[in-house]
């Protein structure tokens, strides 16, 4: 049988140090052993009959509870004051067999895998890898579970692909500890799996879009998500660029994404009537201190997988134009991460040299982010097309309000189907600050709280229309703020999450976060 | 021959042989499996490479015969599954420990982290 462990902690914090937060139970489950459970299905049954039990604890004290999985959000989506549970001991891993598809799938099932919540990004991608396959996107690291990839709407940069969530295909939810609360959710639209599989992990099917939408960037407030169905593709290569370019230019291929009639190109990166190709990733960089004629851009390129390629990842271990935090944190590091040194460097400082070409797995190219201190993130969503306008209010916020210990970048992401993704926009500009935490008062500077929503009031302002990264440092009681970047689809999102759960189950997995955000509501 | 030198030079020599015997022994070196994911704790909040992972630290003086050739510390195994990463720390103290005693007697300071269970 499946264990769990009980730990009293008081208090728990996020990864990047966001907390702490009041908790008073961390549970951890770990799997039966193989050896007395060799049957991969036996052992998932049995995980999700373990975490039943756990949530009939909960509700029978009328409590919440929580699965989290590596805690790397920073804003308090992740947590529960009653009960939290660490679901990455929880990471089974399956192919999805031929008979196991539904009669009127498109999809192959040699793309097809089913992962237990905990699994994470990095051993995702291994296990796919031996199957010749690869993620179509990541984060811009690996370590953050599969389950609050979704639940939060991690994405990389990638233009034609989309965050996370855009290639989960099916979703195991448990729902509640009854018999009927082992849900198996997929699109009507495109289905994927049969009934027969979800017969065998116990599930009773619900195949609707508009649940599946809404449950897809659930916010854990859908229930625990046990499994997801992913679709994977055939492994490729990816060739990183980092560049300097006129500011101008790279503001030009933000708004309007026209890469193939750009006047920059990269040599060797042209199509055979000459217009550059365009690339899998498109991520800037920006000071938002100095005034820089150029900008440091990021282009990746996807190519064909071939076995014969120099080991990229010296090269990667050493590139700091990576995770914003990391490039942050390698110029924080100049100056002994004292605040006001860090403000002096950057108001002088242009960005450091670029990193050298090369060539990975889209595994290897975002790999390993070690953990690099107290550090902060915000990142708001905005159609592409808005981003050099919105680049310029939040440059001038950080300059005229600030300063702020942090950087600028942009990355931009293909329009999500999930009801509350924040790649909301066709092409949705992702411009980011992370940086370290500071002391505003010892610092004599504006507060994190102060500076979040400042930049929400700038672009209402500005009648820029704009969403926020869930896993991220915001405002979240802001008077209306879910509304007025979703508008009726935070009512959809809502209904929908009142049709799959009972009153006291949407309780069950509501938090702090759902209640500051108003996402909590439940429509009898 | 009996070398006497006044009192302020003797010290600064003196600081001067240990700081050169002193930085170069101490350091650690940290091997890590690249494609290999760690073992999760959530409860280690240690700020440092270590947060999050299941860290086990073996802290112990090995005590070798003269003749003895090759020795091999058996550590907690991860099971199957290997080391994710493994770094061993040299320091003064070891060093000397070493050498006073011909090194019959040698610090060994190792800190690793499990590969993930994976199924």
């Amino acid at each position: 049988m499946a264990t769990t462990t009980k730990h009293e902690i008081g208090k728990w914090d996020t990864f990047h140090n966001n907390g702490p937060f009041e908790t008073r139970v961390m549970y951890k489950t770990h799997l039966e052993g193989k050896g007395n459970m060799p049957n991969w299905l036996d052992r998932y049954n049995d995980a999700a009959k373990e975490i039943q039990r756990l949530l009939q604890e909960a509700l029978d004290k009328k409590e919440g509870f929580r699965g989290y999985g590596s805690g790397w959000s920073m804003s308090h989506i992740a947590h529960q004051k009653h009960n939290m549970h660490f679901n990455a001991f929880m990471n089974l891993k399956k192919a999805i067999s031929f008979d196991e598809m539904h009669t009127s799938t498109n999809y192959k099932h040699e793309n097809l895998f089913f992962f237990q919540s905990g699994n994470v990004i990095k051993e995702i991608s291994n296990f796919l890898f031996d199957h010749g396959k690869s993620l179509k996107a990541t984060g811009a690291s690996n370590g953050q579970s599969i389950a609050g990839c979704i639940s939060t709407g991690v994405h990389g940069s990638a233009l034609n692909v989309g965050a996370v969530q855009d290639y989960v295909i099916g979703i195991n939810l448990l729902i509640g500890p009854g018999i009927n609360d082992n849900v198996y959710l997929e699109r009507d639209t495109k289905h994927a799996l049969n009934n027969a599989f979800a017969e065998k992990i116990n599930a009773r099917v619900i195949r609707n879009d508009a649940m599946f939408n809404a449950a897809l960037v659930g916010l854990g407030a859908f229930g625990f998500v046990h499994g997801v169905l992913l679709e994977a593709e055939d492994r490729f290569l990816l060739k990183r660029y980092v560049k300097r370019v006129d500011k101008n230019t790279a503001l030009q291929l933000a708004a309007n994404m026209d890469f193939e009639n750009a006047d920059f190109h990269i040599p060797g990166e042209t199509a055979a009537n000459g217009k550059p190709n365009r690339p899998f990733h498109y991520k800037i960089f920006i000071n938002p201190y100095v005034e820089d004629t150029e900008y440091v851009i990021e282009l990746i390129f996807k190519k064909p997988y071939q076995v014969n390629y120099p080991d990229p990842i010296p090269i990667i271990k050493k590139a700091i134009y990576r995770d914003l935090i990391v490039l942050f944190t390698s110029i924080a590091e100049r100056c002994k991460r004292s605040i006001p040194k860090i403000i002096k460097l950057l108001h002088k400082s242009i960005l450091p040299p670029v990193d050298i070409e090369l060539t990975g797995t889209l595994a290897e190219t975002f790999w390993d982010a070690p953990y690099q201190g107290p550090a902060f993130a915000c990142a708001v969503g905005i159609d592409a097309a808005n981003s050099p306008e919105a680049l310029q209010l939040l440059i001038q916020l950080a300059r005229n309000e600030g300063p702020v210990p942090g950087i600028y970048a942009m990355r931009f992401v293909k329009k999500s189907e999930a009801t509350l993704a924040f790649t909301r926009f066709p092409i949705t500009c992702m411009l980011e600050i992370d940086g370290l935490i500071w002391n505003a008062k010892n610092n004599k500077m504006i507060s994190l709280t102060g500076f979040c929503k400042r930049t929400i009031e700038v672009l209402i302002a500005n009648q820029i229309p704009f969403t926020l990264h869930w896993g991220k440092n915001a405002d979240w009681s802001f008077p209306g703020l879910v509304q007025h970047m979703y508008g009726n689809d935070a009512t959809i999102w809502k209904k929908q999450r009142s049709k799959l759960l009972t009153k006291e189950t949407a309780a069950l997995f509501s938090n702090g976060f759902l209640d500051d955000t108003g996402l909590s509501e439940y429509f009898d | 021959m009996l070398i006497v030198l006044p009192c302020k030079k003797a010290i600064f020599l003196l600081s001067l042989l240990l700081y050169l015997g002193i930085v170069p022994a101490c350091y650690s070196v940290r091997v890590m499996n690249k494609d290999a994911v760690p073992e999760p704790d959530p409860m280690n909040t240690s700020p440092d490479f270590y947060r999050g992972k299941l860290t086990h630290v073996l802290d112990t003086v090995i005590g070798l015969k003269l003749l003895d050739g090759d020795f091999h510390l058996i550590v907690k195994p991860c099971s199957s599954r290997g080391f994710y990463s493994f770094e061993y720390k040299v320091d003064f103290g070891g060093v000397m420990l070493s050498a006073i005693t011909f090194g019959k007697k040698r610090k060994v300071k190792i800190k690793y982290v499990c590969i993930k269970e994976t199924d």
